[in-house]
């Protein structure tokens, strides 16, 4: 009968590798007066129940990034609602206190005009002046026809262009 | 055992996460948890890190690419915890590392959870002068017995830098127990 000599045990990958390093380190531990147990204990049971403790923990602690995501759409909702009515509220105080022309008596201004010099020249009041709306009687405090007609002839004799007055043309006819 | 990679892959998808989370805890807790129990050496505090290593593991399971081992990627994470809690412990409490270490040796001695003698006390004492690599080292390869291969790949150094710092370590710790 022939014998099968083929050695069928295995060993782990490397366990001859580093035979001789871990067999002095043993005799090395064995010799050596440091104490083989470092007296660390645990209370008992706590393996056992440390598996319950961190799954609650882990549990815990996803609902808490879930949660935190549609807090904050809301926070961004009432962040930009504040915005909004704050800038409206000091856009309606601001449009209040932002005073008009028409917000000034007019006592005030003929106070104003009396006693500020300011040294327009006539053509810049023609400027400024809207004579659509104007008549000459408006300007001249003439109260009959002849006065008017004198006007008129001292202004042909002493103006050489018409345009100069910046009048229209239908305010002298 | 599960294999590592399926472990993994059920880790991040939703649909099996949870089952998964639970063969990952019950595979490390007490590996990582001897492992923070070295460094902070206080139960409620080594009990504190543990938790925040699991739900860092946890939540950041999908930037794991797989360059390291599931197992020392934990392990790395579980030193960072432990290393920085001690730090915010220490900044809170305005003192130095010395005085830092003083206070946590003062409270082992009235830790209920503390169960070791005087040889032991003394060896608690002995590894808080050494610096910080050192006792990483120590502990994890006298106590943990983990392999000069998983520790560099935990601290990420070269294994020849690990076997020097261990053996300085044991010398260190031998003259300090010799003393007195």
């Amino acid at each position: 009968m022939k014998k099968n000599h083929k050695n069928k045990f295995k060993t782990p990958e490397g366990y001859f590798d580093n035979f001789n390093e871990r067999l002095i380190d043993k005799i090395i531990k064995e010799d050596s007066l440091i104490p083989k147990g470092d007296g660390f204990a645990v209370p008992k049971d706590y393996f056992e129940s440390f598996n319950t403790k961190i799954s609650n923990k882990v549990n815990q602690e996803q609902p808490r990034v879930i949660h935190l995501k549609p807090y904050k759409k809301y926070y961004y909702a009432a962040a930009s609602i504040a915005a909004i009515l704050l800038f409206s509220f000091w856009f309606s105080q601001y449009n209040q206190t932002q005073l008009g022309f028409d917000d000034l008596a007019s006592a005030e201004l003929d106070a104003y005009f009396e006693k500020t010099d300011l040294d327009f020249s006539s053509y810049e009041l023609a400027e400024v002046i809207n004579l659509d709306e104007v008549s000459i009687l408006d300007i001249t405090e003439i109260d009959n026809i002849q006065e008017s007609k004198m006007i008129l002839e001292y202004l042909d004799d002493n103006i050489d262009e018409i345009e100069d007055l910046n009048l229209d043309y239908d305010e002298f006819e | 055992m599960i294999a590592e990679e399926t472990l993994v892959h059920e880790l991040k998808d939703k649909e099996t996460q949870a089952k998964a989370f639970e063969v990952l805890v019950n595979t490390y807790k007490e590996r990582l948890y001897w492992h923070i129990r070295r460094i902070v050496l206080k139960h409620d505090d080594a009990d504190d890190v543990l938790q925040n290593t699991f739900i860092k593991v946890y939540k950041s399971i999908e930037k794991f690419k797989g360059e390291s081992k599931l197992y020392s990627w934990m392990y790395r994470i579980a030193t960072n915890e432990s290393l920085t809690f001690l730090k915010q412990k220490q900044k809170k409490a305005g003192i130095s590392n010395q005085e830092m270490q003083e206070h946590l040796l003062s409270r082992l001695e009235s830790d209920v959870y503390f169960d070791g003698d005087e040889i032991q006390l003394k060896l608690q004492r002995a590894l808080a002068t050494l610096p910080e690599k050192q006792k990483l080292v120590f502990n994890m390869k006298y106590f943990q017995e983990m392999k000069y291969d998983d520790i560099a790949e935990v601290l990420e150094t070269s294994v020849g830098g690990l076997k020097a710092s261990y053996h300085l370590a044991v010398k260190k710790i031998e003259t300090y127990l010799r003393a007195d």
